[in-house]
């Protein structure tokens, strides 16, 4: 007969095996709650069950306390734990360690009912959406008081615009008591005549998201008078808020730059206007002077008195030139007249008397240069140098010289 | 607000302003009105800028706050 064993060594055994097997130390499994029972001592005993089979399964007050939820009949859930025997019972058990409610069975499929059903009442459409203020002064928040998102908000407004006053109104962001936190914060800042507000929370699974899918917070944001911008989770979390709001932000760092703007930037941008206006001005205040000068040299040089002084050169030009030209005539006419002088001079009858010719003048007076112009005993004048000679013809003859 | 609107209108006056001062063929009396209006555009603008930094407001529950 092979050994003998009893109960307890069995279920030792059993349980040595359970304990040894690295799968069932740290297991992840889907399943369907049913016949849970919540213990007043704050352990939690339900059955996780599928189609085919079930598992007893407990969760101890200790883990039970960081449920978001409550546990209900027929949530899908995946349960994180580890699988143990139960050495008493005989029983082995799924001991819960976390429970999460399995997105792909109940709650993405309430957010895409929600979505779907929101979309078509209109309240994502872009019509509505208010647009963010380039430059607000007065911005609320709501998100938890403690934590990074908050922190963020701070750091990055106080970084980009010292000057802006910043409005916390503290939020439960998840939990059964967040989305009437929220809502309770969104119509409590709208009433405070803000620029923009900023409503998130930091990164989590999509229970802890929750809050901003329910229907009351979308309304809530989308009768909100003053431009919300959501800030929920992380970079590809998306939740209804996200939808409805105003501008969706993906971090609530990136909220707080979507919100405040640079003053630095704004003052640089001021002051190169400043800058641009004086340039401009300076530029077209030069131009005219320089035209003005232009006109200036222009009007100067077509002034009246230039042409009288113009003219009065031509004068005195023209002046000299009647002088040169009247003192050239003179010159030359005297030289003319010399000329003429000498000429006269040779043709003077009284030189030709001084050189020893004789004029020779008849009785009527006429000259006598030839023999036929005398006759015989004709009574004849002789003028010579030193007077006058009566002469009578005595004799002519004829010689051909 | 009202505040926030200005400030982005002032920009786009100053923008109109300072392109007409640099194209426009206008008379230097115009220059001189569009020049003097820059100016306030831009004393204005300061002003809006307030420098005085300012703690953050928490409200308490009841959505309220004694400095508010």
């Amino acid at each position: 007969m092979a050994g003998v064993y009893s109960v307890t060594q069995i279920n030792v055994y059993i349980k040595n095996m359970f304990k040894q097997d690295f799968v069932l130390n740290k297991v992840s499994i889907k399943g369907e709650i049913s016949n849970c029972k919540y213990h007043t001592s704050g352990h939690v005993y339900f059955t996780l069950k599928d189609e085919f089979g079930t598992i007893s399964a407990v969760m101890f007050a200790g883990q039970a306390k960081n449920l978001t939820f409550q546990l209900r009949e027929g949530q899908k859930v995946i349960v994180n734990g580890r699988i143990d025997v139960y050495e008493r019972d005989g029983k082995y058990q799924l001991y819960a360690n976390e429970i999460t409610l399995d997105g792909a069975g109940d709650l993405y499929k309430q957010f895409e009912e929600l979505k779907i059903k929101l979309e078509e009442m209109g309240m994502f459409a872009s019509e509505y959406k208010r647009p963010i203020p380039a430059f607000s002064r007065r911005i609320g928040i709501i998100t938890a008081s403690t934590g990074a998102a908050i922190q963020d908000i701070i750091n990055i407004s106080k970084r980009r615009n010292p000057y802006v006053q910043l409005i916390l109104f503290p939020a439960f962001v998840q939990g059964d008591n967040a989305k009437e936190s929220i809502v309770k914060g969104i119509e409590t800042l709208d009433r405070m005549d803000l620029d923009v507000i900023i409503v998130g929370r930091g990164g989590g699974s999509i229970e802890d998201l929750w809050a901003f899918n329910e229907e009351v917070v979308a309304h809530a944001i989308f009768n909100c008078d003053t431009p919300v911008i959501s800030a929920v989770g992380h970079e590809t979390d998306f939740t209804i808020a996200d939808f409805v709001s105003d501008l969706r932000a993906p971090t609530p760092s990136a909220a707080a730059e979507l919100a405040v703007a640079d003053i630095h930037l704004i003052e640089e941008r001021i002051y190169s206007y400043s800058y641009s206006l004086n340039q401009m001005f300076d530029r077209i205040i030069y131009n005219k002077r320089n035209l003005l000068e232009k006109y200036n040299l222009k009007l100067n040089y077509l002034n009246p008195i230039n042409q009288i002084n113009d003219k009065r050169q031509r004068t005195m030009d023209l002046e000299d030139k009647l002088n040169y030209a009247i003192k050239n005539k003179l010159k030359y006419k005297k030289h003319e007249l010399a000329i003429l002088c000498e000429r006269l001079n040779g043709l003077s009858p009284l030189s030709k008397l001084s050189q020893g010719y004789a004029y020779a003048e008849n009785s009527k007076g006429n000259s006598v240069n030839t023999i036929n112009n005398v006759a015989l005993h004709e009574h004849l004048r002789i003028h010579v140098a030193d007077g006058v000679i009566e002469a009578k013809v005595v004799e002519k003859t004829g010689i051909s010289r | 607000m009202a505040k926030a609107i200005t400030l982005e209108d002032s920009f786009g006056s100053l923008e109109k302003i300072i392109d007409n001062l640099e194209n426009g063929q206008l008379s230097l009396d115009e220059s001189f009105k569009m020049y003097n209006e820059g100016i306030k555009l831009i004393k204005n603008c300061n002003v809006q800028l307030d420098k005085v930094e300012k703690q953050i407001i928490i409200l308490d529950k009841n959505g309220e706050n004694d400095g508010i």
